[in-house]
């Protein structure tokens, strides 16, 4: 049992479908919220196995780990904690800089002063792009997790083909995780329910966990800025999809293919420009 | 025969008090490597390119001292991908942490030769004791620049999760060993 707890595709692809899952079945009757607490347990038992259970030391990586379940938790809580009062627009990409600030501080005061400018405005724009780009789809189930499901996962390959198999595999969790969602929504025949919050709040674990990992994977490891570009065209690709078919798989095939095209030909194309010396070491 | 011993410690005491100094590590002559188990089929070596630091040794006054800093990024295997791989925040992380440091805090001596070295070795920011054994160290005047030099081969081993370098664990190896030879000339 061991064994298969040590190996990467049970880590971040075969446990968090499945817990995805189990845990939404278990929690769509008692709230809307279902969605989210679990990504929540999914990301929490893979990130646990991938990582270890230490926080020590409190790395970039184990930063983004604990901002990605904060987020989870803030997204499911909010709408218990504050039923009347909608959160401002700004409250989500907000938190995001913030989580930014707090991941790269260290890199960041080592940088110049043009680099830190090229950082801000790569960073920030980042986030607010996607933050309107999924507050788009917010409202369609169907949209918003095929989005999230294939920006993850090309975001996830990326950054393991740019040689942090670390960072990939915590994305390729949460696209995983994902999936199961997208999976639950086409057999249940119900929705999956985004669990409508205030403000942006509810897309905040999408555009934080995909914008923290994109980041770092350039930052910490070696993928070419540029490639977030296509990446973070997801959301948008996503919510021009011209036709809405009523059957679920249909929808959810079609919502995701724009996504899958695209983060399977930017992973690709990672991989080729990084593997010239590669003989699977 | 109490002459004979007292004339030679004479001659022997002027030769260590002129070794007493601080001499800076020379990059080009000192070698950091380490060898840690692959997937339980073989040891992998790996060296790092790029370091500096200084020596402090007294022998006669039994003092001594090192400061090594590793720039954690130089990590050569021997293959660029694997290299990048380990720099990369699975392992070393040398983006967000670019220097490794070892800091003596005590030495042991064998006679008047150095015998081991202890201090904190500072990996990911986590900074944990680390005995390392000396199985030689010789000063003397170059050949060739004429400068006083110091030279000395240590040898000690870790646990990585020690320090937070949990990735991999335990296909690729807990445990590293690790091998410094070292030369310092004199400031």
């Amino acid at each position: 049992m061991e064994q298969i707890l040590d190996r990467p595709e049970f880590q971040s692809a075969v446990i968090p479908f499945v817990v995805a899952m189990l845990v939404y079945a278990g929690l769509k009757k008692l709230t809307a919220g279902a969605w989210i607490w679990a990504l929540f347990a999914a990301f929490l038992i893979s990130s646990s196995l991938i990582n270890g259970t230490t926080l020590s030391p409190l790395t970039g990586t184990r930063k983004i780990i604990l901002l990605v379940l904060g987020s989870l938790i803030l997204a499911g809580l909010v709408p218990y904690l504050i039923r009347q009062v909608k959160l401002p627009r700004a409250a989500a990409p907000v938190l995001t800089i913030l989580a930014l600030l707090w991941v790269f501080g260290k890199v960041v005061a080592r940088m110049d002063l043009i680099e830190i400018a090229l950082f801000l405005a790569g960073g920030v724009g980042l986030v607010l792009w996607l933050t309107w780009t999924f507050g788009r789809i917010a409202n369609d189930d169907s949209r918003l997790h095929s989005a999230g499901f294939t920006l993850l996962l090309g975001t996830g390959l990326s950054a393991a083909a740019a040689a942090s198999a670390l960072l990939g595999q915590l994305a390729l969790s949460l696209a995983a995780a994902s999936g199961g969602m997208l999976l639950a929504w086409v057999l249940q025949g119900k929705a999956v329910g985004s669990g409508r919050v205030s403000g942006s709040i509810s897309t905040l674990p999408y555009v934080l966990s995909a914008a923290l990992i994109g980041l770092a994977a350039i930052i910490f490891a070696r993928l070419p800025w540029y490639a977030l570009i296509p990446l973070a065209a997801i959301p948008l690709a996503t919510s021009l999809v011209p036709v809405k078919p009523d059957a679920r798989f249909l929808s959810a095939l079609v919502n995701s293919l724009p996504g899958l095209i695209i983060a399977l030909a930017v992973s690709y194309w990672v991989w080729q420009a990084g593997s010239s010396n590669s003989s699977g070491y | 025969m109490k002459k004979v011993l007292l004339l030679a410690s004479l001659a022997i005491l002027p030769v260590n008090s002129l070794l007493a100094a601080n001499y800076t590590i020379d990059p080009g002559h000192t070698y950091v490597s380490f060898a840690v188990n692959h997937l339980g089929f073989s040891t992998m070596r790996g060296k790092f390119n790029k370091q500096s630091g200084s020596l402090n040794y007294d022998p006669a006054g039994k003092k001594a001292s090192v400061t090594i800093e590793i720039d954690a990024a130089s990590i050569d295997t021997g293959h660029e991908k694997r290299d990048q791989h380990l720099s990369s925040p699975d392992f070393l992380n040398a983006v967000e942490h670019p220097t490794i440091t070892f800091k003596s805090t005590k030495v042991g001596w064998s006679g008047d030769k150095l015998s081991t070295v202890t201090g904190n070795l500072t990996i990911l920011g986590v900074s944990k004791p680390v005995t390392l054994k000396v199985s030689s160290i010789n000063c003397g005047e170059h050949p060739f620049n004429k400068k006083q030099v110091c030279g000395f081969d240590a040898s000690g081993s870790i646990k990585r999760s020690d320090f937070g370098v949990n990735y991999g664990l335990p296909g690729i190896g807990e445990v590293l060993d690790l091998q410094i030879e070292l030369e310092a000339a004199k400031d």
